[in-house]
């Protein structure tokens, strides 16, 4: 039967990833909007600083997140001397390194979404009296919707699969900041085949309920446009 | 005529230095020049799109945007219509929330057309629900005029209305243009790169070359013009007008047609007796006779003054009046021996296969 560990596991994954997503989705968001819709010299910089986190060896990623939030790194003091909170090696530092590195797809799936876009949509709204705001939210919002839905799934996933900067940053903790790739690193090594298969499993579940979810939404907006 | 909408500005951009100083009066303007020669960066500069280097623009009292004073009303703060010259219609919403998107963004004491009328005025009740995507291209023109029009705009700007439509529509979408004009009292600028179409709707014309302002005034008078045969324009010049129909002759296959006077034997086409039809008929294909013709295939036939004659290219163009301005080229020779003169009388004749009904 599964563990409890196993289903902690899970857990773990589940909040993480999510909790990832949703940090990263508006920083996402602003990063595609910069991207597109901007004439700014230091573009390419910005683009690419973005994609570093989707080259770089994932544990590289996590060192540097683990100098930044370290006891005596820069922002892990500062967190440290004001709310005497500790970061590192608890779920949330899990969930900001899935964050970080499901980044880069997500600002693509928006960047293609705003591109395929026709920018005079905007101007439209606004001659028809709408604010920048207002035609931001009933226009340019619906219609990147599907790429919208696209970055939130795909950063999701990427964040369920993370391995190797949660393991710097998160460490490896069964029970507070093991997650389901962690458990089935550990369970490999130690040659637990039963709970291998499990783990294998429940990431197979995950994965599929996904994609179906990612269907579902863009299957809705196919009809709806009927 | 009044002043309706003052513009004063220039803008440079990478082809050209737009430089425009003019009084647009009320009723129905038009923009008229050659590709790039800078008509839509005009009406963008007065929707508020793009901003003029500088320059003034006031619109019936209120500055929309003076760079001595610093005022620069954004798009939505300068209630004017848009109509863009391919539509855009918003995808993700069906007709009706289309045309309702400018009224909701109105404020309740701004609104002076109601949607129901909108919906009356261009006929488009059975397309409501339907997804602008599944639209022709006529349908989407009505469509991106209603939502224009929804927002109780104190002027429209029509960008290329009739670009890239079937010749079918033409006729059809220039009438309404005309309703909306005559019945809601609507002053518009009308963008066009056909002059055709600015004589047979607008009562005033800016033409355009490169950013410069070549001529502003009634499109006849600007027609035979030595600044207008400096654009070197080439399409065939149309006369663009509209018929009643007034009866419909099953045996021979032909339907007739009535402007003031002058009645028309129309081709035949699927038309209901009482309704109006556009016609165009080309300037090449009337031809002028100094005595009434006899013994001619042509069906029609009628007098008219010669108001004007024109050198234009290596032709003449005459301008006669009856119950209409009718524009016909003919060559030097002909002129010369037909002796025309301004304030004589011709005799038109037109063949009923150069009548075409647009719709």
């Amino acid at each position: 039967m599964i563990t409890d560990t196993e289903l902690t596991a899970l857990r773990i994954s589940l909040q993480s990833a999510a909790l990832g997503t949703f940090l990263a989705f508006p920083i996402a968001g602003l990063i595609a909007l910069t991207l597109v819709r901007t004439r700014i010299r230091w573009k390419f910089l910005l683009d690419t600083l973005v994609s570093i986190p989707l080259v770089m060896p994932p544990i590289i990623t996590g060192y540097f997140l683990l100098i930044l939030l370290g006891k005596n790194g820069p922002l892990g003091s500062m967190l440290d001397k004001t709310f005497g909170v500790e970061i590192i090696f608890t779920w949330i530092a899990a969930a900001l390194a899935a964050g970080l590195i499901a980044l880069p797809l997500m600002v693509r799936a928006i960047e293609v979404a705003l591109a395929e876009m026709d920018p005079r949509m905007e101007l439209v709204a606004r001659s028809l009296g709408a604010s920048r705001l207002y035609a931001f939210w009933t226009i340019t919002l619906p219609l990147c919707k599907k790429g919208l839905i696209a970055s939130i799934l795909l950063g999701f996933a990427r964040g369920l699969g993370e391995f190797g900067a949660t393991l710097i940053i998160a460490g490896n903790i069964p029970g507070r900041t093991q997650t389901l790739p962690l458990a089935m690193f550990t369970e490999l090594q130690a040659g637990n085949d039963n709970s291998v298969i499990r783990l294998v499993l429940l990431s197979l579940i995950l994965t599929f309920l996904t994609l179906l979810t990612h269907h579902v939404l863009i299957r809705k907006r196919k009809t709806e446009a009927k | 005529m009044n002043a309706f909408l003052n513009v004063n500005l220039n803008k440079k951009t990478c082809s050209f230095k737009l430089d425009a100083s003019l009084c647009f009066p009320e009723g129905i303007s038009s923009i008229f020049g050659p590709s790039g020669s800078g008509k839509t960066t005009l009406l963008n500069c007065i929707a508020g799109l793009t901003r003029p280097d500088q320059g003034e623009i006031v619109l019936g009292g209120k500055i929309l945007f003076s760079s001595n004073q610093k005022i620069d009303l954004a798009p939505e703060n300068r209630a004017l219509g848009y109509m863009f010259q391919d539509s855009l219609l918003f995808p993700h919403l069906n007709v009706l929330e289309n045309i309702q998107y400018g009224y909701k963004t109105t404020p309740a004491r701004s609104r002076k057309i109601e949607i129901p009328d909108l919906i009356d005025l261009l006929k488009l009740d059975p397309l409501l629900r339907r997804n602008p995507l599944s639209l022709s291209g006529g349908e989407k023109r009505r469509v991106a005029l209603a939502r224009a029009l929804a927002r109780s705009p104190s002027m429209l700007l029509l960008d290329e209305p009739l670009s890239s439509l079937h010749a079918s529509l033409r006729g059809q979408i220039m009438r309404y243009l005309k309703t909306i004009s005559d019945d809601l009292s609507i002053p518009m600028i009308y963008v066009s790169h056909s002059i055709s179409e600015v004589i047979a709707i607008a009562n005033q014309v800016l033409v355009l070359n490169n950013g410069a302002t070549v001529a502003f005034d009634e499109p006849y008078k600007v027609l035979g013009t030595k600044d207008f045969a400096s654009l070197g324009y080439e399409e065939p010049l149309e006369n663009l007008f509209d018929v009643t129909i007034t009866e419909r002759h099953e045996n021979n296959r032909t339907v007739m047609g009535r402007i003031g006077e002058v009645l028309f034997t129309l081709p035949e086409f699927p038309v209901d007796v009482g309704q109006i039809v556009s016609i165009s008929l080309k300037a090449s294909d009337i031809i002028l006779a100094s005595e009434k013709p006899r013994g001619i295939s042509a069906r029609n036939v009628f007098r008219a003054r010669i108001e004007s004659l024109q050198r234009f290219g290596n032709r003449v163009l005459v301008q006669t009046y009856n119950s209409h301005r009718w524009l016909s080229e003919i060559t030097l020779d002909a002129v010369d021996d037909l002796r025309l003169a301004e304030g004589s009388t011709v005799y038109m004749v037109v063949k009923t296969s150069s009548l075409i009904p647009l719709g």
